[in-house]
């Protein structure tokens, strides 16, 4: 009994640990954008990789889901006969929620786990080490930029899944059920209000937050808590960081909603 | 500590969570000097290292760097501190997305205003200096082993450091190679007055190049001395390092048997 008591102590003394180290490696990632070296470069090198190169993913997707929100508000709609509010339906739906979650988990799976096995791969390699010997910040050098330009990429790739997926819906609903085009953009443009799109901006940049902090975060400490530093640890790091980052994404998603609803 | 010396090692113990792997070491190094730090694999010398380079974290008083306690240092001072020092990993940890040429700018980008092509010709420069000027333009993963540490010298040398650590400088490459490397190293204490550490376990490398030679066997201080001291030595274990006997095995099979099954063997009566 005793020793079950033991190992619930240890472990909670293990979490305590982890968030607060967590909570100090996210200081030291905002203290990063007023340190040296400078970032104009490294965030447009990153910009270009959280940004550009997702760009065919988002697409995809935000296309897909459009269009099978277009095929499932039809069939909702007609029901009742309203037909023609899918342009509302299928708009409200992707700005207001889909938009900025589908960005956030697509950008998670392909950037997050990249980011987190070269954080790793450094970490393992002891350059995050020769990084700190030759005097240079880390976070400044490594993380900031990657936030930095997070914060840019995101609500610019969630306006861009909105409005593909808004245009897939178009796709159903004018080319597949033959909905007179102006009724359908009417119907976009009379729904959406700023708020909703304030709503998804917000989403995006909290989205983008959660996944640099958690994704780098893991990289960083790869192999440091086993004390063994080998592949082995990166890819259970990248496995942990993009599982945690989604549910980190899914459940702030959930809060935000809550909050400005 | 006397003038000569630039570090000052008093009683350093050091862990890993509750294992304790250095047990009171307790000794200087000279500036100005080539300091070897041997032992065998295990015994500590990379960890050592990774106290003088400010990556494990000592205690007060453990440290002494020209009279001030490292073990208070705060981020500033020991940032100061490392942009006097240069570092040769065991691995040379080239950062494997930047050429050559870029790995060896990033110190001088960082910490100077320098002009970018004045830079990259201190690149080059410091690559013509360990015999790599024409691969300036190469990524890490087309170099060989012996070429990335010598890439990983360069980077540690950008910055003209009064102190160098060199961990493990000729494991891994061919004796032609590593003769070179310890040309360096001489070349560059006698050229440049600079004090540098070498944790290795060749023996031939440390004899040829050391000015002081430390010992250091399962965590603890064995001996320290001029490489003819060492030489001469009359203890038991270095002796046996130096003349590469392997270790006695003292079979014990009641603990060999509880290492197999996880627990003690109960005896059996008759």
């Amino acid at each position: 009994m005793l020793r079950y008591v033991r190992m619930l102590g240890a472990l909670a003394l293990e979490n305590i640990e982890n968030l607060g180290r967590m909570g100090v490696y996210f200081s030291r990632m905002l203290r990063g954008i007023i340190r040296p070296p400078g970032k104009f470069w490294p965030v447009v090198k990153q910009i270009e990789f959280v940004g550009t190169k997702s760009f065919f993913v988002i697409g995809f997707t935000a296309i897909s889901t459009g269009m099978v929100l277009g095929l499932q508000g039809h069939y909702t709609l007609s029901k009742f006969g309203s037909e023609s509010v899918l342009g509302a339906a299928v708009a409200l739906s992707l700005i207001r929620e889909l938009g900025p979650v589908l960005t956030g988990l697509m950008v998670t799976g392909r950037a997050g786990s990249a980011m987190c096995a070269e954080i790793g791969i450094m970490r393992i390699d002891e350059q995050i080490d020769a990084l700190e010997c030759m005097a240079i910040d880390p976070y400044a050098y490594l993380i900031t930029p990657k936030l930095v330009a997070s914060l840019i990429a995101f609500p610019l790739l969630t306006a861009y899944c909105d409005v593909v997926g808004i245009f897939g819906g178009y796709l159903v609903g004018v080319g597949l059920f033959g909905l007179n085009p102006g009724v359908y953009m009417n119907s976009v443009q009379n729904s959406v209000l700023w708020e909703d799109v304030y709503m998804g901006i917000v989403k995006s940049l909290c989205f983008s937050v959660l996944m640099i902090w958690i994704c780098t975060y893991k990289g960083y400490y790869t192999g440091l808590d086993e004390g063994n530093f080998g592949p082995e640890q990166v890819s259970r790091a990248t496995t942990k960081a993009v599982v945690l980052a989604s549910i980190a994404i899914l459940l702030c998603d959930y809060f935000v909603t809550s909050v400005m609803t | 500590m006397t003038n000569t010396e630039i570090i000052d090692i008093c009683g350093l113990n050091s862990y890993y969570g509750d294992r304790q792997v250095l047990f009171d070491i307790e000794f200087g190094i000279p500036r100005n000097r080539i300091t070897v730090i041997m032992g065998v694999s295990g015994c500590g010398k990379t960890t050592l290292l990774r106290h003088l380079i400010g990556l494990k974290s000592s205690r007060p008083k453990e440290l002494m760097i020209e009279g001030e306690d490292m073990g208070g240092f705060r981020e500033s001072r020991m940032n100061q501190y490392r942009s006097r020092i240069g570092v040769l990993f065991q691995s040379g940890a080239l950062f494997n997305s930047m050429t050559v040429a870029d790995n060896v700018s990033v110190p001088l980008r960082v910490h100077s205003k320098l002009h970018k092509e004045t830079i990259r010709i201190i690149a080059t420069i410091k690559l013509h200096q360990v015999g790599l000027s024409e691969f300036c333009d190469y990524m890490p993963s087309q170099l060989s082993g012996g070429m990335q540490k010598r890439a990983g010298l360069a980077r540690a040398l950008a910055m003209d450091p009064e102190i160098l650590f060199v961990d493990e400088p000729s494991s891994g490459l061919d004796p032609i190679t590593a003769a070179g490397l310890d040309n360096l190293i001489l070349e560059l204490k006698d050229t440049l007055g600079m004090t540098i550490i070498v944790v290795t376990h060749e023996l031939e490398s440390a004899f040829r190049i050391a000015d002081q030679i430390v010992v250091l066997d399962k965590g603890r201080l064995l001996t320290a001395g001029s490489p003819e001291e060492i030489q001469t030595s009359q203890d038991e274990r270095v002796v046996q390092f130096l003349e590469r006997q392997a270790d006695q095995k003292q079979e014990n099979n009641e603990a060999y048997i509880k290492t197999l099954v996880g627990r003690q063997i109960p005896q059996v009566q008759d």
